[in-house]
């Protein structure tokens, strides 16, 4: 029987997804309903924010925070 | 920017009026003139002034000898905006008889009295005959209107969250609050909380100060007119006999002296009506103390030039209402007038940023986009970084715009050099590295909808999602895992529905 | 702003001192191997054996240096002149005031011809922002090198930072508070703010009043302020320690540069009279602009005859010297050293002068004419970028003082290459010029001479042989008057604590590309060595062509799916080889080496991870170099890459960072380093610095780093290139390679060869918990502070244990690799003995031969 799943698809680099199914695998799979393919990704709506600001922390890791403008070194 | 933007942000106003109301503002000499002499591409002025003293109409075939073969997109191009402004008819084509092209009776009639002079139309505004008080002289215009537009735009720029605001900032003065109201109206800010000014700027807002001055003067002056036209309830479509008169108002404010009193009583009821408003956004002074008089300032008197070669918001200002008493109409074609024609920015390979200027306008723009770092009197000093570019996108402002920025500020010092090495003005990693932090923004897209699947087979799973895909909702299909994803539900219900109905 | 104060500076304090008498301790934590420099010194292991004395010695120069460090830190001192800048009232305020916080000083009114002076200062920071663009920036730029810090000098605007450390600096080499107060009060397009000036003026309050000098082997404690000679006088400890019967203070005229002529300068060639203005000299355009030039010049000396300044000394024993400079340090006057060599008539002259036709470059004259400025020698530090000819400085100032010189350098390899450029730019009698390292213990023949050794040769005493004990002996018991140290960025503070503190020296000249070490340890080095004496601008360099110009570029590498998702998984260890095994990586490097050989080019490939060192270098069959690699091997493998068309690329592990002079390299790659390290960054640039062909038409360098996008080596990458980035470095992101994909046998193409190479790397490095990285920094535990967090990794004797990890692998694939690896390094030797001997051997090595054969013949 066919099923429609409500829920928020998510468009983005293969980078991008394993970071998501990464932190989906550490935080109890309670973000993604299906993993669709290498650039998409079918997550839960209600926790759309929580995980966008997860990657967003994850991604600060790979940026240099910018420096304060008074550096003496 | 290019120059091209404020005519056409005019133009998209113009383009919706219906043909009535054209005829309307064509019967004003002086809104044929300023609509023939700001919206026109040369080719257009080149066909009105030969339509215009011609006894009958022209053979649309005929500008083919005019224009030659490889000029045709041009032809057709300035064709098309004739149209579009009512300035010309062209008859449909038919079997019998080939195609005609005039002028619209009301503008022809107008642009002639414009350039003949003559009439009793009163079009180009009555001159006062009064005496002028000697304080009021072009400097005294000039700073005033300065004043009132750049409360305008502080009001603007400072509606954007400070990020390390230690308290303090502006008090007092600030524009009127109808403009307030109207720039709420307009959407270029909103009402937010965490702003000292209770108001947030938007995109729309961004835009609007990275502007050129002219622009920004029309994006106003439009909004205040639609604005009006909501506020009267009027018909729908169709521009109210009052707001027709505003627009050729404008117009008429375009075609005066800078530094002449003209007289208010000469104005009809509508146009003093609008007078407090204009005073309020600095396009006229009204002397106190006599208010028989109405002085159009720079900001009125240049909005209808072709006014290209201005940068935007506190340079074209500066050179807008730069002191320069000897001529009036001298705008943007005097670059030697005024220090701030010439760029002030300085961006390094470091991305340092060093800003000669003491404007706090110019400032307040740059920080929207750097971290500032300190101020000497006519330098600031700042650094784009990661976070003050993302923050700048975070409201809307794109890559590109600040960029465009850099580039039309650059400090002349900056031009040299790369004149000199043949490089770009500004550091291309630089304008890498900017667009770069605009595309981390980009690396995830998310829109809400449905996942089908548990298809009970093939068949159904091909049917359903080529329904999706014909009616425009399918966003992703998986043959493999015969799953697709559609962003609306309901007619995939209704199809549903319906092939059960069948079987 | 409240006062700020330095967060509890004893605790600092304690543990400083502490890890320094740790050092002195065997034991598990103590870094013992400090080995694996380029040509592996047998016997360079830290003495662990050393006296009570001389430990107890160097745990007192610790805690000096960090009561230095505290006390002359603007953090400690800088608020008392805040409370009186103009009140609030008095501040112009408008709406963009409050974007600056509390940087707004659009209060200090401009001078009215502030169009024509280059300087601004920011009263808070003491931040000078210079505008390269004014008439007069080629004054300021002295003048400012001279005082102050250079933070950002990229093209159009450069800003310095007047710090406790630079204002000492200035002091030092002669220039007076208010000479500073007076050339910036000059310079500034706003007049010089109270605050200010009350700060230079209370630091150099303190700073170079009282001078040690050494006269007729005697030494003195001077001052030009009698009042300040009254104070010390006064003070309980020094006042009893003077030596009596000299007569109570004795009175003479200032030093000035006087008839000294530094060798290699126009002076010396005799087309300028006998002073040293010339460097400073330059006319600017403006009319006022030769007056500014002329009070520059005036800074460093005066010679008119009747304005000469008195000073007034009085006689220290020499055992009492260490206690005078400490006490002088604790009451607030810390002591300048300095060196009057002209009169010292106990240590014998020494027979050099530079080759008649050897001219230095104004940039290296300059940096001399702050060393001997008032015609004595003063110690410090001079920082010129790789490339740019510090050996040649170094060399000018033993010629200029005609002592006994001590150099000492990072590795056996450069105490060769020194001795060399010794007698290529010198008329230095051979003899004069022994080398003292694990192959050769040789001393000069004559009264005096140069020594050149390693730090480790010096610093060691464990199991030292009879011959070594013996030169130890020679170098503890004389006096020298000239103490070269190399590089001295690289090494820890505690090495110069115990060289400082057990050979004597009558002055100390340390050389090094960049400043920068992650562990904050520069500001010892002012204390142990002196004040940074000279700072270079890459940038004016490159474009006077005195250094190569670069092009610096980022390479952004995705990662394949499948390395991602384990990277994401893996330990901080398992993350740094994944991203350095990145096949998309492996491609780019690939491509890039196709790139330049096809130009011409001559490859340098870094990488510090091991692994992916050997990987890289076998699957792309090109010659490698790591801390294992035999000397003979090494030998080879620089020969051909250097004189051989065939050999054109070269992968090198981090021992090949400094000291490692290679002119024919003109193109740079690395693919793995050493975390966030500015310094590793600046060093792996210099490398291609120094191309030969830099000068030719349109000549540019290359310089590439390849990272794994969207892994912490982006994070790291950026922070590394801080330091050149400021130095006007720019570094383009490169996001995508055209047609990389054509690229002939490219390696991992299909998605089975990139798995294989991920199980791979997983299997070959599962058990590398213990991790392979080299410990070869030269010594045992430098600059790893700040990137290093994720690290853990242990100091130790990396190439043994690197040694033992290649016989360790174990899977059959690898022992292929194994095979292989030989195999290319055996192609390499038939070759490189065919040369042997003949055209082909380059002049470096038949040098070094020679040396060793000699030694052997010695010993």
């Amino acid at each position: 029987m066919v099923k429609a799943v409500r829920g928020v698809l998510v468009e983005c680099e293969p980078a991008i997804k394993s970071i998501l199914v990464h932190i989906d695998s550490t935080h109890h799979h309670e973000f993604i309903i299906e993993d669709l393919d290498d650039t998409h990704l079918f997550v839960k709506e209600a926790m759309l924010q929580v995980l966008k600001s997860k990657l967003e922390e994850r991604l600060r890791e790979t940026y240099r925070p910018d420096e304060p403008l008074e550096d003496s070194e | 920017m290019s120059g091209g933007q404020q005519s056409y942000q005019l133009s998209e106003y113009l383009e919706k009026l219906p043909g009535t109301t054209f005829r309307k503002l064509y019967q004003q000499p002086s809104t044929a003139f300023a609509i023939f002499r700001r919206m026109l591409p040369p080719l257009a002025k080149v066909f009105v002034q030969a339509l215009l003293y011609m006894p009958s109409p022209l053979l649309l075939s005929e500008l083919d000898v005019w224009v030659r073969a490889e000029g045709k997109m041009q032809r057709d191009r300035a064709l098309s905006i004739l149209r579009s402004l009512h300035i010309i008819q062209i008859t449909p084509p038919g079997k019998d008889k080939p195609q005609e092209m005039q002028l619209t009776t009301n503008f022809k009639n107008s642009l002639r009295l414009a350039l003949e002079g003559g009439g009793s139309h009163n079009s180009f505004g009555v001159p006062s005959t009064l005496p002028v008080a000697p304080r009021i002289d072009i400097a005294h215009l000039d700073g005033y209107a300065r004043k009132k537009w750049e409360d305008i735009l502080h009001y603007v720029v400072n509606s954007v969250p400070a990020q390390n605001d230690g308290g303090g900032g502006v008090s007092g003065g600030g524009p009127k609050t109808s403009v307030k109201e109207l720039l709420l109206i307009g959407r270029l800010v909103e009402r937010r909380h965490d702003t000292q000014a209770g108001v947030g700027i938007t995109q729309a807002g961004f835009t609007f100060l990275l502007q050129e001055a002219n622009a920004q003067v029309w994006t106003l002056l439009l909004l205040w007119l639609e604005a009006a036209d909501r506020a009267k309830g009027e018909a729908k479509g169709a521009a109210n006999t009052d707001s027709i008169d505003m627009l050729s108002f404008l117009f008429m404010l375009a075609s005066l002296e800078l530094g002449r009193a003209y007289n208010t009583g000469a104005l009809t009821e509508t146009r003093r009506n609008m007078l407090p408003h204009l005073v309020d956004f600095g396009l006229i002074f009204i002397p106190r103390e006599d208010t028989r008089q109405y002085f159009p300032t720079r900001l009125a008197t240049t909005l209808t030039s072709s006014a290209s070669s201005l940068r935007s918001v506190s340079s074209g200002f500066n050179a807008a209402t730069a002191n320069n008493p000897g001529d009036a109409s001298s705008l943007g074609t005097t670059p030697e007038t005024s220090a701030a024609s010439k760029g002030s920015v300085i961006i390094e390979t470091n991305y340092r940023l060093y800003a000669y200027t003491s404007s706090p306008l110019q400032i307040a723009v740059l920080g929207l986009f750097t971290q500032l770092n300190m101020r000497f009197a006519g330098m600031a000093t700042g650094r784009l970084t990661r976070d003050s570019i993302r923050r700048a996108i975070g409201f809307g402002i794109t890559a590109d715009q600040i960029i465009s920025y850099l580039a039309s500020h650059a400090h002349d010092q900056m031009v040299r050099a790369a004149a000199a090495t043949g490089r770009p003005v500004l550091p291309p990693t630089v304008v890498d590295q900017i667009r770069l932090w605009q595309l981390e923004n980009e690396r995830m897209r998310t829109s809400a909808g449905f996942l089908f699947k548990d298809f009970d087979s093939l068949e159904e799973y091909v049917s359903l999602s080529s329904y999706a895909d014909e009616v425009g909702v399918l966003v992703w299909r998986s043959d493999k895992k015969r799953m697709f994803y559609a962003s609306k539900i309901e007619q995939l219900r209704d199809y549903l529905k319906s092939r059960k109905k069948a079987e | 702003m409240p006062p700020k104060r330095k967060a509890a500076p004893g605790q600092g304090n304690a543990t400083k001192a502490g890890r320094a008498s740790a050092m002195s301790t065997p034991g598990p934590a103590t870094p013992r191997s400090l080995d694996s420099s380029m040509m592996s010194d047998g016997d360079d292991d830290f003495d662990e054996d050393v006296t009570e004395a001389q430990r107890e010695r160097e745990a007192l120069l610790s805690r000096e240096a960090d009561d230095f460090v505290n006390k002359f830190t603007f953090k400690g001192k800088r608020l008392q002149g805040q409370d009186d800048e103009p009140a609030g009232g008095g501040r112009r305020a408008d709406a963009a005031t409050r974007l600056f916080k509390k940087r707004d000083f659009s209060y200090l009114p401009l001078k009215p011809d502030h169009q024509n002076r280059p300087l601004w200062i920011d009263p808070d920071s003491c931040t000078v922002v210079l505008e390269r663009f004014n008439p007069l920036a080629e004054q300021a730029t002295d003048f400012l090198i001279t005082i102050a810090e250079p933070k950002s000098r990229p093209t159009f605007l450069h800003e310095y930072a007047l710090t406790p450390h630079s204002l000492y600096a200035a002091v030092s080499v002669g220039l007076r508070p208010r000479d500073i107060i007076n050339t910036l009060e000059r310079f500034l397009k706003t007049s010089l703010p109270d605050v200010v000036r009350r700060k230079i003026e209370d630091h150099t309050k303190s700073f170079g009043k009282v001078k040690l000098v050494l006269k007729h082997n005697k030494y003195f404690v001077e001052s030009v302020d009698a009042e300040v000679l009254q104070t010390l006088l006064k003070d309980q400890v020094i006042g009893s320690l003077r030596v009596h019967g000299s007569g109570d203070i004795t009175t003479s005229y200032a030093p000035t540069m006087g008839g000294l002529v530094i060798p290699g300068t126009q002076n010396a060639a005799g087309v300028h009279q006998a002073n040293l203005r010339q460097a400073e000299k330059k006319p600017g355009e403006g009319g006022d602009a030769s007056n500014e030039a002329d009070l520059f010049t005036a800074l460093n000396e005066e010679d008119d005859d009747d304005d000469k300044e008195a000073v007034h000394a009085f006689e220290i024993s020499d055992a009492d010297v260490e206690t005078v400079q400490k006490r002088c340090l604790d009451i607030g006057f810390p002591i300048l050293e300095e060196y009057d060599f002209r009169n010292d008539d106990v240590n014998p002259n020494l027979e050099i002068d530079l080759r008649p036709n050897t001219q230095i470059r104004p940039y290296q004259e300059k940096s001399l004419s702050k060393m001997f400025g008032n015609g004595r020698a003063k110690s410090g530090i001079i920082v010129l970028p790789c490339g740019a000819g510090k050996t040649l400085v170094g060399i000018t100032a033993a010629c200029t003082i005609k002592k006994g010189v001590i150099v000492l350098c990072t590795s056996s390899m450069s105490v060769v290459q020194w001795r060399q450029e010794f007698l290529k730019w010198s008329n230095i009698n051979p003899d004069d010029v022994a080398i003292f390292t694990a192959e050769s213990k040789q001393k000069f023949s004559g009264s005096t001479g140069i020594i050149v050794t390693t730090y480790s040769m010096v610093t060691n005493s464990r199991e030292r042989s009879h011959d070594s004990k013996k030169m130890m002996d020679f170098l503890r018991g004389r006096e020298w008057g000239l103490m070269l140290l190399d590089e001295v960025h690289v090494v820890p503070a505690e090495m110069f604590r115990r060289v400082i503190s057990s050979i004597k020296s009558h002055s100390k000249l340390g050389l090094t590309a960049t400043l920068l070490r992650e562990d904050d340890k520069i500001s010892h080095l002012n204390f142990l060595i002196g004040p940074k004496l000279y700072e270079a601008n890459w940038m004016e360099l490159s474009q006077q062509g005195h250094i190569a110009k670069v092009q610096c570029a980022e390479v952004w590498c995705p990662m394949p799916t499948e390395f991602y998702d384990e990277y994401l998984r893996a330990n901080a260890r398992m993350r740094r080889t994944l991203y350095a095994m990145n096949p998309r990586k492996f491609q780019a490097c690939q491509y890039l080496i196709n790139y330049h050989e096809a130009r011409g080019d001559k490859i340098i490939v870094f990488s510090d991870e091991l692994y992916s060192l050997k990987q890289y270098a076998l699957k792309l069959k090109k010659v490698f170099i790591y801390g294992g690699t035999s000397q003979n091997e090494r030998m080879q493998v620089l020969e051909n890459f250097q004189h051989n068309p065939e050999v054109n690329t070269l992968f090198l592990s981090k021992i090949g960072d400094t000291s490692l002079d290679l002119p024919e390299a003109t193109c740079l790659i690395q693919i793995s380093s050493h975390f966030g390290s500015r310094r590793q960054e600046a060093q792996r640039l210099g490398r291609i610095l120094r191309a030969k062909r830099r000068n030719d038409e349109g000549f540019n360098a290359f310089f590439y780093s390849l990272v794994s996008k969207d892994t912490q080596e982006m994070y790291y990458s950026s922070k590394r290139q801080a330091f050149l980035v400021d130095q006007g470095y720019a570094f383009k992101v490169i996001t995508q390679l055209a047609n990389i994909e054509k690229t002939p046998d490219l390696a991992f193409a299909t998605p089975l060869e990139s798995r294989e190479l991920l199980q791979r790397t997983l299997v070959d490095n599962e058990r590398g918990g213990e991790d392979d990285v080299e410990t070869d920094d030269l010594f045992g535990k430098p600059g790893r502070g700040a990137g290093g967090r994720g690290g853990g990794r242990k100091a130790g004797n990396g190439v043994r244990r690197t040694a033992g990890m290649l016989s360790e692998l174990a899977g059959g694939q690898d022992m292929a690799y194994i095979e292989q690896n030989k195999a290319a390094n055996k192609a390499l030797k038939g070759k490189g003995k065919k040369g042997a001997g003949g055209d082909g051997q380059s002049k470096f090595f038949k040098g070094l031969q020679r040396e060793k054969e000699k030694s052997r013949a010695r010993g």
